[in-house]
C-alpha cells in the first residue's frame, strides 16, 4: 500500500482505537483524557507526515482489490487521498487535538471527561472517514457516526433541561435532512451501479444522464448537506448547540460536523458543477443564510450564540463558493476557506472558553472586558476576529478574497447563481466586520478603574496556553498554506482586494463609531434597541417556534391519525378474526360433544351423505 | 399367468414379515428370551429400510410383478416416491417400538407393529386394486389390536369407535373399488384404463364415482373432516405410543394409497370434460379439514387431545396440493405429510418424556409451564416440533413444506382453496404458540416429576429434531427427495 493510503487509513483508525480505549479506562478520567490527547497529537504527527508524502494532483490513488459485490450494485469501500484531502485531514487533526487539550483543563472536575473525550476522538474519526472516503458507503456511515456523536457532545451536561433539548433539536433537524441525504445518495449509486466516489462521478459526469435527474439527485444532497451545515432553512439547530460544552462547539464548528458538507460536495464537484438545479439551490440557501446569520450574530446578547451565527455565516461563505464555482477553478476556493476557517474559529472558540471561565458566563454583559485577564486571551481573540472579518494577509482574509473571486468569476464566466451570491457576500463583509468589530470592542473594554482579573485559578494550563499560541500563530500566518500547492487556488486581483478592504472599513467604523451613542458600550445597542427586537435576535427570529408549528405539530398530528387507525381500524380486524375464529371453535366443539363409539356413526352417515351428493351430482 | 419377478424391490416388505414369522418361532421355541422380540423386530424394520434405500435416488424404473408382454401390466412399483414412504413409514414404526420402550414391548405387539409397518411398505408400492386394499387394510386393522391391547376401558372404548370407523371405511373401499373394476375392467390402477372409461360418458360418471368413495374411505384413514370423529377418541384413550404410530405410520401409509389412487388421473387431468368431481371432492376434503380442525385445536387444552386434532388439520394440509392432481401435487403431499410424520413422533415422543408411561391424566398445557427450563432436552425437542408444525422459523422445514403444498393447488388456479390455507395456516399458528409460550415462564411448584426410564423416548426426540433441524438448515434435502 502506498504511503498516503497508510496515512488515510491510520487517520481513521488511530482516533476509533484511541476512543475505544479511553472509554474503557473510563474509571480512571485524567489517565483516560491523557491517552485521548496523546492519540489527537499522534494523528497531528500523522497527518504532518501525510501532508510530506501527499499524492501530486491528478494522480489516483485506490487500493487494487475485488469490489464486494450486493446484488448489482459494487462496493468497494476504499479509502483515497489528494492534495486537498491531506490539507484538510492536517486541519481536522490539528484542531482535535487542540480541543482535547483544552478539554482536559476546561472539563478536568467533571465526572464525564472520558466519556467526552472519548465521543471527541470518534467525532473526529468519523470526520477523518468522510474526507478520505472514495465510497459513498463510508461518506454516509461517516456522516451519520458524525450526527449520533453531534447528540452526545451537544447533551454531554445532560442534567440541564436545555442541554437535553438543544441535543434532541440537533439531531432532529439534522436526520430530517439526512433523509433527503440518504436519497441523494441512494439514487447516485444506482445509477453508476456502484458506491465508489470514482464511478458514481464518472457515471454522472458524464453527457448521457438526464439533467433533471442528476439535478434532483445532487439536490438531495444538497438538502442533506444544509441540514447538517445548519444553512437555511436548517440553521436553528446550531446557535442552540452551544448548550454543549465550550470544546464540543469548537469541534463541531471549526472542524468536523458542520464543514462535512463541504467535503462532501467537493468530493462530488464534478457532478455538482454541471446539475444547475442544485446549484442554484445552493447558491439561493448559502445567499440566504450568510446575511441573515450575520444580522444575527450582531444582534446575540450571547457572544458564544455571536460565534455559533458566525459559523453559519461562514459555512455559507464556502457553500456559496462551491455554488458559483467554475469547472477550471475547481472546489479548492471553498475547501481553502474551510481550512482556514477551522484554524480562526477553534481559536475564537477556545478563547472564549477560557474567557467564559474567567467571567463566569457567556454573556456579553458578564464577559465585558475579560481579555485583560491575559495577554495572549487579547492578541488571539482580536486575531482570531480579523481572521473573521476578513482582514487582509491573515488566514481568513486570504480565503475570503478567494471565495469573492470564484463568485466573480461564477457571476461573468458561467450561469448559475453567481451574481446573487457576490451581491450577498459583499453585504456579508460588510455585517462580518461589523460584528467582529462588536466582539473585540465589548471583550476588550478596558475595565473600570479598581477592579483586577488576576485570578491564578482561572489560569490555564501551560499545554493549553501552547495550544492557544499555536492556533494564533497559524491564523496568522497560515496563508503561507498556499505555498505548499496542496490547494489548487489562483490569484486574486487586487482591485478585488481593495474594494472587500473598504466594506470591512465600513462596516468596522459603523461599529466603532455607534460606540459612543450607547450607554454601556455594547455597540449593539445602537442597532437592537427595544427588548423585543434583542428577543428576536436571541430566539433566531423565532423560527425554533416555526419549525414547531410547520413541521412537529403536523408530524405528531399525522401520527395520531396513523395510530389511531393501527389501534381502532387495523386491529380491529384482528381482534375479529381472533373472535370469529373463538365462536368457531365453540360451535365445532358444541358439534363434536358425544364422542361416544355411535356418535361417530352420526358423523359417518354425514360422511356418507356428502359422497353420495357428490355422487349424484356427478351422474349427469 | 407368469409373473416376471424382482424379489429386491420387494424387500422392504418380506422383510419385516419375515421378522414377524422369526418373532413367533422364537417365542415358540423360547418363550423366555423377553428381549428377542423387539431386537429381530427392531433389526427387520431397519432392513426393510435399508433395501428401500437404493429406490430414493433411482433413476430408471423400479416396476416388478409384471405380467407378459404385450399389455403387461405391473402391479408392484419402488420408485423414489413410493421408496421414500416406505423408509419413513419403516423408522416411524421403529421410533414408535422405541417409544414403547423395549423392555415392556410383548410379542404380541412386536408382531403387531410389523405387521402394520409391512401392510404400509406395501400399499405405497402397490399398482393393482387386489393388494392395495389388502396390504392398506393390513397396515390399519393390527392397530385397532394395538389401542385395545390395554386393560382399560377408555382404551377399549377408543378401540371400539377405531374399529366402527375402519369397518364402514373397508365397506366404502371395496365398494370403491367394485366400482373402478367396473368402470375401467381392469383391477390395475392405470393411466391408459382409466383414459379409456373417461372417454364414454358412462364409464366416465361411474369411475368418477368410484374416486370419490375411494376417496371418503381413505378419509378415514388420513382423519379428514367429516370421517375425523374416531381421531381425538382414539388418540387420547389409547396407549401414547399407539397414537404416535396413528400420527406418523399410519398417516404415511395413507398417504400413499391416496397418491397410488389419484396417480392414474394424469392421464385425463387436462382432458375435456376434467375431473371435476374428484378435484371438488378433494377439496371439500382439504377445506373442511383445515378449519375444523385447526379451530377446534385452537380450543383444547388437554395436550394429546391437542395434537389430534392438529393431525386433522394437518390432514388438510396433505390433501391441499393434492387437489392439483398432478405429479408435483403428489409429490408435495408426500413431502407435507413426512415433515408432519417426524414433527408429530418427535412431539409425542416428548409429551411421553415428560409424562412417563402409563399416565393419562394431567395431561393438561399447564403441566408444561417452564418446562424449558426444568426439562431442557423435551422443552427443546418438543418446542421445535411445535414451531415445525406451526411453521414459523426457525422451525423452517415446517415453513418450507407449506409454501411446497400450497404451490400445486396456486399452479393449478385453486386459489379459493389457497386462501383458505393461508388463513388455516394463521390460525394454526395460533394453536401451536399457545403450547409454544407456555414452555416458557418460571416452572409450578406442582410440575409432575421427571418420569425414570425414558431414554429411548427423549433418543427418539432428540433424532427426530436432529432430522428437523438438518432439513431446516438444507430444505433441499426434502425437496429434493421427493421431486
Amino acid at each position: 500500500m502506498n504511503g498516503a493510503l497508510w496515512v488515510a487509513h491510520l487517520l481513521v483508525g488511530i482516533p476509533v482505537l484511541a476512543s475505544v480505549l479511553t472509554l474503557a479506562l473510563r474509571r480512571t478520567p485524567a489517565l483516560a483524557a491523557l491517552v485521548a490527547t496523546g492519540a489527537g497529537l499522534v494523528s497531528v504527527v500523522v497527518s504532518f507526515v501525510g501532508m510530506a508524502v501527499a499524492p501530486t494532483r491528478g494522480v489516483n490513488l485506490l487500493q487494487l482489490r475485488e469490489p464486494l459485490r450486493v446484488g448489482s450494485i459494487e462496493m468497494p469501500f476504499e479509502l483515497g487521498s489528494g492534495p486537498s484531502t491531506v490539507a484538510v485531514a492536517a486541519v481536522v487533526a490539528v484542531v482535535a487535538a487542540a480541543v482535547l487539550v483544552f478539554t482536559r483543563w476546561y472539563l478536568a472536575d467533571d465526572d464525564r471527561l472520558a466519556q467526552f473525550a472519548a465521543t471527541v476522538l470518534l467525532f473526529t474519526a468519523a470526520m477523518m472517514l468522510v474526507v478520505h472516503a472514495r465510497d459513498l458507503v463510508l461518506t454516509l456511515v461517516g456522516w451519520e457516526v458524525m450526527g449520533w456523536c453531534s447528540y452526545l457532545l451537544i447533551g454531554h451536561w445532560s442534567r440541564k433541561e436545555s442541554a437535553r433539548r438543544a441535543a434532541h433539536k440537533a439531531f432532529l433537524v439534522t436526520r430530517v435532512a439526512d433523509i433527503a441525504f440518504v436519497l441523494g445518495i441512494v439514487i447516485l449509486a444506482a445509477g453508476a451501479g456502484s458506491t465508489g466516489l470514482d464511478a458514481v462521478v464518472a457515471h454522472w459526469s458524464e453527457g448521457g444522464v438526464e439533467p433533471w435527474v442528476r439535478s434532483l439527485a445532487l439536490a438531495f444532497v444538497v438538502i442533506g448537506v444544509l441540514g447538517k451545515s445548519a444553512q437555511f432553512p436548517f440553521q436553528d439547530w446550531l446557535p442552540d448547540a452551544m448548550e454543549g460544552p465550550t470544546p464540543a462547539s469548537a469541534l463541531i464548528h471549526a472542524a468536523t460536523m458542520v464543514a462535512a458538507g463541504t467535503v462532501v460536495l467537493a468530493q462530488l464537484f464534478e457532478v455538482l458543477v454541471v446539475a444547475d438545479g442544485a446549484r442554484w439551490l445552493l447558491g439561493l440557501a448559502t445567499a440566504v443564510t450568510m446575511v441573515g446569520a450575520a444580522v444575527l450574530a450582531l444582534g446575540q446578547s450571547d457572544l458564544k450564540r455571536l460565534l455559533a451565527w458566525s459559523t453559519v455565516s461562514q459555512v455559507a461563505i464556502m457553500l456559496s463558493a462551491l455554488a458559483t464555482t467554475t469547472k477550471e477553478l475547481g472546489p479548492d476556493p471553498a475547501l481553502f476557506h474551510l481550512w482556514s476557517h477551522a484554524v480562526f474559529k477553534s481559536l475564537l472558540f477556545l478563547t472564549i472558553g477560557w474567557l467564559s471561565v474567567v467571567a463566569g458566563s457567556t454573556l456579553a454583559v458578564a464577559l465585558r472586558g475579560s481579555a485583560n485577564v491575559h495577554q495572549l486571551a487579547r492578541v488571539a481573540w482580536l486575531f482570531g476576529l480579523l481572521a473573521l472579518a476578513g482582514a487582509p494577509f491573515v488566514v481568513g482574509g486570504l480565503s475570503k478574497e478567494h471565495v469573492i473571486t470564484t463568485a466573480y468569476e461564477g457571476a461573468i464566466g458561467a450561469g448559475g447563481p453567481g451574481v446573487i451570491v457576490l451581491a450577498a457576500l459583499l453585504v456579508t463583509v460588510v455585517l462580518t466586520a461589523a460584528y467582529a468589530t462588536r466582539a473585540h470592542l465589548v471583550v476588550a473594554a478596558a475595565l473600570p478603574d479598581g477592579e483586577s482579573l488576576d485570578d491564578e485559578a482561572r489560569m490555564p494550563s501551560a499545554p493549553v496556553i501552547v495550544a492557544l499560541a499555536v492556533l494564533t500563530v497559524v491564523t496568522v500566518v497560515g496563508g503561507l498554506v498556499l505555498l505548499t500547492g496542496l490547494f489548487d487556488i489562483h490569484g486574486v486581483s487586487p482591485w478585488w482586494m481593495l474594494l472587500t478592504v473598504v466594506l470591512i472599513l465600513i462596516g468596522g467604523g459603523t461599529v466603532w463609531s455607534a460606540r459612543s451613542r450607547t450607554t454601556d458600550g455594547d455597540p449593539r445597542d445602537a442597532f437592537v434597541r427595544t427588548p423585543r427586537q434583542r428577543a428576536l435576535a436571541d430566539g433566531g427570529l423565532g423560527f425554533d417556534t416555526a419549525y414547531r408549528r410547520v413541521v412537529v405539530t403536523p408530524v405528531l398530528g399525522l401520527a395520531r391519525v396513523v395510530a389511531f387507525l393501527d389501534r381502532e381500524v387495523v386491529d380491529g380486524y384482528v381482534r375479529g378474526a381472533a373472535a370469529s375464529a373463538g365462536i368457531a371453535g365453540w360451535l365445532t366443539e358444541r358439534g363434536h360433544r358425544r364422542e361416544a363409539a355411535s356418535g361417530g356413526v352420526a358423523l359417518v352417515a354425514l360422511g356418507l351423505l356428502v359422497a353420495a351428493g357428490t355422487a349424484v351430482l356427478a351422474w349427469r | 399367468m407368469t409373473l416376471q419377478m424382482q424379489w429386491s424391490l420387494l424387500l422392504p416388505v418380506l422383510l419385516p414379515v419375515a421378522a414377524m414369522v422369526l418373532v413367533l418361532v422364537v417365542d415358540a421355541v423360547a418363550p423366555r428370551a423377553r428381549l428377542a422380540a423387539p431386537v429381530i423386530g427392531a433389526f427387520g424394520l431397519v432392513g426393510g429400510a435399508v433395501t428401500a434405500l437404493p429406490g430414493l435416488v433411482a433413476t430408471g424404473p423400479r416396476l416388478t410383478l409384471c405380467t407378459p408382454a404385450p399389455d403387461g401390466r405391473c402391479l408392484w412399483d419402488g420408485g423414489p416416491l413410493a421408496s421414500t414412504l416406505q423408509v419413513a413409514a419403516l423408522l416411524a414404526t421403529l421410533a414408535v417400538l422405541a417409544l414403547m420402550s423395549i423392555r415392556r414391548a410383548g410379542v404380541i405387539e412386536v408382531v403387531l407393529l410389523l405387521a402394520s409397518a409391512s401392510g404400509a411398505a406395501a400399499v405405497v408400492a402397490s399398482r393393482d386394486l387386489g393388494t392395495w386394499l389388502i396390504t392398506l387394510e393390513l397396515a390399519t386393522l393390527p392397530v385397532i389390536a394395538l389401542v385395545a391391547w390395554r386393560d382399560r376401558r377408555a382404551a377399549a372404548h377408543g378401540a371400539l369407535t377405531l374399529l366402527t370407523t375402519s369397518l364402514v371405511s373397508f365397506g366404502l373401499l371395496v365398494l370403491g373399488t367394485a366400482l373402478w373394476v367396473t368402470a375401467t375392467g381392469d383391477p390395475t390402477l392405470t393411466g391408459q384404463s382409466l383414459a379409456a372409461a373417461w372417454e364414454a360418458p358412462e364409464t366416465r360418471t361411474l369411475a368418477g364415482l368410484a374416486t370419490v368413495v375411494l376417496l371418503a374411505g381413505l378419509a378415514f384413514k388420513l382423519s379428514a373432516v367429516p370421517f375425523h370423529a374416531w381421531t381425538p377418541t382414539t388418540l387420547t384413550s389409547g396407549p401414547l405410543p399407539v397414537s404416535a404410530l396413528l400420527a406418523s405410520a399410519s398417516k404415511l401409509a395413507a398417504v400413499g394409497a391416496l397418491v397410488v389412487v389419484l396417480a392414474p388421473y394424469d392421464a385425463v387431468v387436462g382432458g375435456r370434460p376434467g375431473p371435476h368431481v374428484v378435484v371438488s371432492a378433494l377439496v371439500v376434503l382439504t377445506v373442511a379439514s383445515m378449519l375444523v380442525g385447526t379451530v377446534m385445536a385452537l380450543r383444547q387444552s388437554e395436550v394429546v387431545r391437542l395434537l389430534a386434532w392438529s393431525t386433522v388439520a394437518q390432514a388438510g394440509w396433505i390433501l391441499l396440493p393434492l387437489t392439483a392432481l398432478t405429479v408435483a401435487g403428489r409429490q408435495a403431499a408426500a413431502a407435507y405429510a413426512l415433515v408432519y410424520a417426524v414433527a408429530s413422533l418427535v412431539a409425542f415422543a416428548a409429551v411421553r418424556a415428560v409424562h412417563g408411561w402409563r399416565v393419562e391424566d394431567g395431561r393438561e398445557l399447564t403441566a408444561y409451564r417452564g418446562l424449558l427450563r426444568r426439562d431442557p432436552v423435551a422443552g427443546g425437542t418438543l418446542a421445535l416440533a411445535l414451531l415445525v408444525l406451526a411453521g414459523l422459523p426457525p422451525g423452517v422445514i415446517g415453513l418450507v413444506a407449506k409454501v411446497v403444498a400450497l404451490r400445486p393447488a396456486v399452479a393449478a388456479g385453486l386459489w379459493p382453496v389457497a386462501l383458505v390455507a393461508v388463513v388455516a395456516a394463521v390460525l394454526g399458528i395460533a394453536v401451536y404458540v399457545r403450547w409454544f409460550a407456555v414452555l416458557f415462564g418460571e416452572p409450578e411448584a406442582g410440575a409432575p416429576a421427571r418420569p425414570r426410564s425414558r431414554r429411548a423416548s427423549l433418543a427418539v426426540a432428540v433424532v427426530g429434531a436432529a432430522v428437523l433441524v438438518v432439513t431446516s438448515v438444507l430444505p433441499q434435502l426434502l425437496v429434493g427427495l421427493v421431486s
